[in-house]
């Protein structure tokens, strides 16, 4: 099945400009509905008020990490079947294990590129 | 009273105990005990004071050089001016960082959305564009001056806090982590690595395959 590129898409990051760098590469994939929050907290209150076809989070945040956003959602009856892409500075070993171990769908590490994204959208939600 | 002095005084009394008339044995026995007992303590109290002023001229001598040391760190030049200025320049850096970012992020989203309708027109859009991305671009010259500034000022400081720890030779003791470092550690909040990611994007592909 397709992706529905109307779908809403909740980007994640504390840092604004990183916001507005994966929505414009989202855009430009052509999803058109993408939302932003600027730590994990504000992101679980909009994900418990909304239903996301992806969330894309980065880990580094304040008060509530992205990690911590992960598990979270994983814990979730309601919310725990979202797709949940992680894009992160933190290249640890130890990250990349605990976040899959805690359910991440995929793993991207800063820097990244438009073709990297998009791979890792496709082998989450499928092709597009 | 020094204490040979007052072992001085114990035998003056002795001495003075001795000849004013006691006869009986046990008594005499007593004294001549304390007689010996006094020239022992000063003997003792002799050596004991040579020491104890030994040992405060070892106190004296290291408190001086720890104020030399002190003195020598010049905290108060570091806490009240290096530092502060290398947070300014700092504050610097990330502000031409964000308005450079801003500028460049700017053009290229204007860039993306022009239509190419007429040709002549949106090549000059996009010359124009250019140039501002490349005027932005010299952020790095300043934010790369400053920057080293920054390392300056963080050189001068361990290099006096490195001299004063040798000079008092102070051993590093274990601190209480904070909240905040035990939450950095819980969480694997570790920050990005020194020259590029400590693993590699093919390799984290390889852990989701």
């Amino acid at each position: 099945m397709a992706v529905d590129l109307s779908m809403p898409v909740l980007v994640v990051d504390d840092y604004q400009t990183m916001i507005r760098i994966i929505r414009n590469l989202l855009n430009q994939l052509g999803f058109r509905n993408v939302e932003e929050a600027k730590d994990g907290r504000q992101a679980l209150e909009k994900m418990q008020a909304s239903k996301y076809g992806l969330v894309i989070s980065d880990w580094n945040m304040e008060p509530m990490t992205g990690f911590e956003l992960l598990q979270q959602v994983r814990a979730s009856e309601t919310l725990k079947a979202t797709p949940f892409i992680m894009i992160t500075a933190e290249s640890k070993t130890e990250n990349v294990i605990a976040a899959k171990k805690a359910g991440v769908n995929n793993y991207i590490v800063k820097p990244f590129n438009a073709e990297t994204l998009k791979g890792k959208i496709k082998a989450v939600l499928g092709d597009f | 009273m020094s204490a040979s002095e007052a072992a001085a005084k114990i035998r003056v009394a002795i001495d003075s105990l001795k000849t004013s008339g006691v006869r009986e044995r046990p008594l005499v026995e007593v004294l001549d005990l304390s007689h010996q007992m006094a020239d022992a303590m000063k003997t003792f109290f002799g050596s004991l004071d040579r020491s104890i002023i030994g040992e405060f001229r070892y106190i004296a001598d290291f408190i001086q050089k720890a104020r030399d040391e002190i003195s020598g760190l010049q905290a108060n030049d570091i806490k009240e001016t290096r530092i502060p200025g290398a947070s300014m320049e700092l504050d610097a850096v990330v502000r031409d960082t964000e308005r450079a970012t801003e500028t460049i992020m700017s053009e290229a989203e204007t860039l993306m959305n022009a239509e190419p309708t007429d040709l002549a027109l949106y090549k000059a859009e996009v010359g124009a564009a250019m140039l501002r991305i490349f005027e932005a671009c010299s952020f790095q010259d300043l934010t790369g001056q400053r920057v080293n500034k920054v390392i300056a000022t963080l050189r001068h400081i361990e290099e006096r806090v490195g001299q004063f720890a040798g000079a008092l030779g102070v051993t590093d003791t274990a601190v209480p982590v904070s909240a905040a470092d035990q939450r950095a550690k819980d969480l694997l909040l570790n920050g990005p690595a020194i020259n590029g990611p400590a693993t590699t994007q093919d390799d984290i592909d390889a852990m989701f395959a």
